[in-house]
């Protein structure tokens, strides 16, 4: 029997398409021994989140319900997961991998949108405001040394970072 | 050399292929052959009144070269070779072709093409024939002994055996007992019978023949003649060849007198060094001068000489009754030759130290499965109890953690394949003799795959073995109570639980013993990725090693319960003494020779050969030249391909041998296509034209195949040989990338073709004239596609253009 | 003198001041300059890494960048900071298709990344540079009688493969650091367990629930007080701290301090200086308890 091409199925098209993303490289060597959950802080106070269960229906092709709902986004990012995972997946990179496609797709919580504009607006997450920089001579502190909002710019264009903030304006 | 006389002998199959071959014109055409003295034609020649004919010719002293085209050469070579050499012609001046399946069937629709191919396949047949010279067969001294490393269940089963076909077979165990892994187990799955029974097979004479049979400690094993056991003993140099190898033991001072010592115990109850027992997983101390438990083989104490304080004390000397004691003794250095070897050096378990969150080493409550098999065993330190290490009390909730640095990408990625049936066992042999006893197992997958295994899993089960389907993440401890709590994800129930424990067993994943790298290293051995002895082939040599002579039995190869454990052993004795039998070894001398007159110390063959046949041999001051072991060369011809003076050549395929085989299969075409020269190996090249043709499959009638042992025989030039020759393009067919069956050929043949497009391109040649192509036998459509899609990428290049014309 | 490149973030310029003068101040005192590099731009944590992991990394690399054309190391004072630009230099030094793809990202910004240059968080500095025994020697206020509780963060240890801080399981360098300062720090449980600082926008109640839980286990322990690495962390146990009363009803009066305010405060550097007022929860008691 000759050996086939593999069909484009549901659920290899999901899992192939996290695995050609930067960092959702691993998520086929998950074998749902469940380490990553109990080490999970998050999980273990509430049922809402569970990086073993979101990568299994990763793996079987839900990706509506992984990339709509409000799983992915309750990851703490603690990386405690990935620390401990017998067979190296990288679960926190894996988080973000189906963030990053939940965000292209247009999911995209207000306050990371926020956080989005705010970088290519300000090239800072956090703005720093004049009332504050003008305390910093009172206080002893050197003065504070302009921001690359250029550069960042550039760099942000160049990814196409900028688009997807553009989409989210769009979607309703 | 005398002038060839060929015969030849056409079998028509049957009649089944005069059909599409025209014979007349076949034994017209190789009548006029030069050197052809007798033709023959026949329905069959590797059987009955055929093979008669031949016989008579040979005798008849007409003819000292045989050209026989049969069926099925594979089967009828070896029928029509055997009658050749008892007719008293040497039986390597034989060519067989296959005109059936490698030119009747898959051209069977263009019969006046398929008989043009014939005749140059006939050609090359009675040219390389009349270039063939005899070859000899060689008797090597074959020892009738055996050296077994290692002397667990592996190693003393295969002992057994050998002692029983009346070899010399010396048992070496760097340990002072036998015994192994397997004696500390306590009981085998799924049995649960003894395993201790192994470290301490002794004679009961009465019995030894006839109800022993399932018992080692009963077995006589310790009486039988000619077995030498040597304990505390390693080894540390091999030199020779496979039939005489000549080893070198370094035997530790065991500080006792085997032949004096009565087992009195006096001098433990005098020794003042206590130091923990590592045997009983340090759940007891043990004296300087100690047994590891009542009944060991050899039989005799031993002292630790790392904590003992020999004269500055002697108090054992004192005491004992026999002078037994000998303090002064020293390490010995014993030589041994020895025919085969077998390599039984087992597995061991893997230190989850390393695995920090569970904190073995850190807290003692938490022990590995081996540790855990001293306190169910009886004769152990507890006494059959099953105690908290931190403070004996006796531990009631037990969570066992499997696959603990097994199926770990960061440690081991394999499974380990006993350690579900391990912890099992003792969670069936904890319950029946404690049946409050509280056992959960946390697990990935249990895994019970061998017979009577999954009976076993039903069991736990019904006697209230508890499960959770979970990997834990930590162990912890309660800082006021003491007691562990293991942090794990019951996923069937998606419930967070923590588990309360007086005891955590670690299942660890087994690994290779300890000193598996240096004894490869000794004996020449490969390993595999994760550090086992590697077998020749998982398939049909799993006891077997590159290097014949050496086997492995056991878990040396990878982890393995008892009763798999026997079965590699018993296969391995047999392996070992297969080569031993009659006392010598007989090869042909289808090897490789240097002309050591070209040879120019370069070094490349000996590092080449994969089977170490090569060495290099001084022969004047600052000149070396290297030399063929005709014992241990496999005649693949990978050194031929190697070196860059041609100083080295296989005597049954030499280059003008190959030479004229291809000027032959070129010379008549026939069909209006570009000829093809398709260079197949003879392991799996050959075999999947084999398989074309028998599934008659269809390729055209201009590709021509010659054989050659292995690809890796082949030079650089030896390409561009075939173009002039009139090759229109070259296919190189070999193994699988990762199949060789010479193991490095296939991949050198790759460089080699690389290499040679290069320079055709420099020529002016199209490269894509000659291409590699892997397969293996059942891939005969591959083969087919090959050479239509060869010829039909010659056809678009054209007529290749040579220089200066040939 | 040993100079590096400072690396501020956003969060501490913004909202720490007190992290930021007992840094460097403190670091100063020890004698490590350090320097600030124009056009530098937020490192690309977590929150950016969500949007795009790409993106994030090519910013953080930009970032190297500028480190590596003035040949200076970068040392960091957030734990995101850390993390986010410690992973992209090691994925970036070793894997060369990856490194590819992001250089040509960078070149329209005129950048590339060499791979020269490390990436430090200052407790890092602290132990290779300037080492235990030295700081020892410099503290002229030892915090004795202040019990401590070590808090990492998450983003200081792990991942551990790419961070290579300290080991993951059992870390000891902040535990060291305190102690050599004088003071002692107290064991507590899950002390490696995350604050939940980066679910706090997103999710206040789980932030809130993860937060409580390390208050009450670093009170149970009897630690005067916790000492963090990271202005995440800070908040989420500071601020934190009063949103956890409101809605637990629980008063834990536990004040939250940056090590590198312990860390001035035993060297000598007046309080007063630090601008210690702008913490919610009151520093007092503990500055009392160590004059």
């Amino acid at each position: 029997m000759k050996p086939g091409k593999p069909e484009k199925t549901t659920s290899l098209a999901f899992s192939n398409l996290v695995v050609s993303r930067l960092g959702g490289e691993t998520i086929t060597l998950c074998y749902q021994c469940g380490t990553c959950a109990s080490s999970c802080p998050v999980a273990k106070i509430t049922e809402r989140f569970n990086p073993r269960e979101v990568i299994k229906l990763s793996l079987l092709g839900e990706k509506d319900e992984v990339i709509s709902g409000d799983a992915i986004w309750l990851c703490c990012s603690c990386y405690n997961c990935q620390e401990r995972c017998p067979q190296k997946v990288e679960i926190g990179d894996v988080i973000y991998a189906l963030r990053n496609i939940a965000f292209k797709e247009g999911y995209i919580p207000d306050v990371y949108s926020k956080f989005a504009s705010a970088i290519l607006n300000d090239g800072r997450i956090v703005q720093v405001s004049k009332f504050v920089e003008n305390k910093r001579p009172a206080l002893g502190l050197p003065p504070l040394q302009p921001t690359g909002i250029d550069a960042l710019r550039k760099i942000l264009s160049a990814t196409g970072f900028d688009k997807l903030q553009k989409k989210k304006e769009e979607t309703p | 050399m005398e002038e060839a006389k060929v015969g030849v002998f056409l079998s028509d199959c049957g009649n089944k292929i005069s059909e599409i071959l025209d014979f007349n014109a076949l034994a017209n055409y190789v009548k006029n052959v030069s050197g052809v003295v007798v033709v023959k034609r026949n329905s069959e020649f590797w059987r009955g009144e055929g093979l008669q004919t031949i016989v008579d010719t040979v005798k008849s002293g007409k003819i000292n070269r045989v050209v026989v085209a049969e069926c099925l050469p594979k089967l009828s070579e070896v029928k029509i070779v055997q009658a050749v050499e008892k007719a008293g012609l040497n039986p390597y001046l034989v060519e067989v072709i296959d005109l059936k399946d490698h030119c009747a069937w898959p051209h069977r629709k263009t019969p006046s093409e398929a008989t043009e191919k014939a005749k140059a396949m006939l050609l090359a047949a009675i040219e390389r024939a009349k270039l063939l010279e005899p070859i000899e067969k060689l008797e090597f001294p074959a020892v009738k002994s055996a050296l077994i490393i290692g002397g667990g269940i592996a190693g003393i089963q295969t002992a057994v055996d050998l002692a029983d076909l009346s070899f010399k077979v010396n048992l070496v165990e760097k340990a002072p007992f036998l015994g192994g892994l397997a004696a500390r187990a306590g009981r085998f799955f799924p049995t649960d019978d003894c395993a201790i029974c192994i470290q301490s097979p002794t004679s009961d004479v009465k019995t030894i023949t006839h109800t022993s049979r399932k018992c080692v400690y009963r077995s006589g094993f310790s009486e039988i003649p000619d077995l030498n056991i040597l304990t505390n003993s390693k080894v540390v140099a091999v030199e020779g060849v496979p039939g005489n190898y000549k080893v070198t033991i370094e035997k530790k001072p065991r500080y006792v007198n085997e032949l004096k010592c009565v087992r009195c115990d006096l001098c433990t109850a005098v020794c003042p060094v206590k130091v923990p027992d590592e045997y009983n997983a340090k759940l007891k101390t043990r004296k300087a001068i100690y047994m590891n438990v009542p009944n060991v083989h050899p039989p005799v104490y031993v002292i630790d000489e790392s904590v003992c304080r020999f004269h500055d004390c002697a108090k054992c000397v004192e005491v004992c009754p026999t002078d037994a004691i000998e303090l002064d003794q020293k390490s010995e250095r014993i030589t041994l030759n020895v025919g085969s070897i077998i390599v039984a050096t087992g597995f061991q378990e893997f230190d989850s130290n390393v695995i920090k969150e569970y904190h073995y080493g850190d807290y003692p409550d938490v022990i590995t499965n081996l540790e855990l098999a001293r306190m169910v065993d009886g004769f152990g330190p507890t006494g059959g109890v099953i105690v908290r290490p931190s403070n004996r009390k006796p531990a009631k909730k037990i969570v066992m953690i499997q696959c603990v640095g097994s199926r770990d990408r960061r440690y081991n990625a394999y499974c380990s394949s006993i350690c579900c049936m391990v912890s099992l066992k003792h969670a069936a042999l904890i319950k029946s003799a404690y049946p409050g006893a509280d056992i959960t197992i946390c697990y990935i997958d249990i895994r019970t795959t061998g017979r009577e295994h999954e009976d076993y899993y039903e069991r736990a089960r019904e006697m209230g073995v508890k499960f959770v389907k979970g990997r834990p993440t930590e162990i912890s401890r309660d800082p006021e109570t003491g007691k562990l709590i293991v942090d794990v994800e019951d996923a069937l129930l998606k419930r967070f639980l923590e588990l309360e424990a007086d005891l955590v067993v670690l299942a660890p994943a087994m690994v290779p013993a300890e000193g598996t790298k240096e004894l490869a290293e000794i004996l020449g051995l490969e390993l595999d990725k994760d550090g086992f002895f590697k077998e020749y082939n998982a398939k049909l040599r799993p006891t077997e090693t590159r290097l014949r002579g050496i086997y492995l039995c056991g878990g040396a190869t990878f982890p393995k319960d008892a009763p798999t454990t026997s079965l590699h052993a018993h296969s391995a004795a047999i392996k070992a003494a297969k080569l031993l039998t009659t006392g010598k070894i007989v090869k042909d001398q289808r090897t490789a020779v240097v002309n050591e007159e070209y040879c120019g110390d370069c070094e490349f063959c000996p590092v080449t050969c994969p089977y170490g046949a090569i060495s290099l041999v001084p022969t004047t001051e600052e000149h070396f030249v290297a030399r063929v072991s005709d014992l241990l060369c496999e005649g693949c011809g990978v050194c031929v391909g190697t070196c860059p003076l041609n100083a080295i050549e296989l005597r049954h395929s030499r280059p003008n041998q190959m030479l004229a085989q291809m000027k032959a299969l070129m010379s008549v075409n026939g069909t209006p296509k570009p000829l093809v020269l398709a260079i197949c190996c003879s392991e799996c090249g050959h075999t999947a034209v084999d398989s074309s043709g028998m599934a008659m499959m269809q390729y055209p009638a201009n590709v021509r195949v010659m054989k050659v042992p292995c690809t890796g025989i082949l030079q650089v030039h030896q390409f561009l040989e075939a173009f002039r020759a009139g090759a229109q393009g070259v296919m190189v067919v070999g193994c699988k990338s990762d199949g060789c069956h010479y193991e490095v050929g296939v991949e050198k043949a790759e460089k080699k073709v690389q290499l040679a497009r290069v320079l055709l391109k420099e020529y002016g040649i199209e490269p894509e004239r000659l291409a590699m192509f892997n397969m293996v036998f059942i891939e005969g459509d591959k083969f087919a596609e090959a050479a239509q899609m060869m010829t039909e990428r010659l056809e678009k290049l054209g007529p290749l253009q040579l220089m200066g014309g040939s | 003198m040993t100079s590096y490149a400072l690396f501020l973030g956003c969060t501490i310029p913004a909202r720490q001041p007190s992290y930021e003068l007992s840094a460097r101040k403190a670091l100063a005192k020890l004698g490590i300059e350090l320097v600030d590099l124009a056009n530098m731009t937020c490192c690309a944590p977590p929150p950016v890494r969500s949007v795009d992991l790409e993106s994030s990394l090519a910013v953080a690399a930009y970032n190297i960048c500028l480190a590596e054309e003035a040949d200076l190391n970068l040392v960091t004072l957030c734990n995101g900071c850390f993390e986010s630009l410690a992973m992209a230099n090691a994925m970036l030094k070793a894997d060369r298709k990856l490194r590819a793809k992001i250089n040509r990202i960078l070149s329209r910004a005129g950048k590339e990344f060499v791979g020269s240059k490390e990436v430090k968080h200052y407790p890092r500095v602290l132990i290779n540079d300037i080492g235990l025994k030295r700081l020892k020697q410099n503290v002229s206020k030892p915090l004795s009688n202040l019990k401590v509780a070590a808090f990492y963060g998450c983003h200081a240890l792990r991942p551990s493969a790419l961070l290579k801080l300290d080991d993951p399981e059992r870390p000891h360098v902040l535990e060291n650091l305190i102690e050599a300062l004088g003071a002692k720090s107290v064991e507590y449980r899950n002390k490696l367990k995350c604050c939940g600082g980066l679910l706090r926008g997103y999710s206040d109640e789980l932030a809130l629930d993860l937060a409580r839980e390390k208050l009450a286990n670093t009170t149970k322990a009897g630690a005067d007080c916790i000492a963090t690495l990271c202005p995440f962390c800070f908040v989420a146990l500071d601020i934190g701290q009063i949103q956890v009363k409101s809605k637990f009803n629980e008063t834990y009066d536990m004040p939250v301090l940056h090590y590198s305010e312990l860390l001035a405060l035993a060297l000598g550097i007046d309080p007063k200086e630090l601008a210690l007022e702008t913490h919610k929860i009151k520093t007092d008691k503990i500055i009392n308890k160590i004059s």
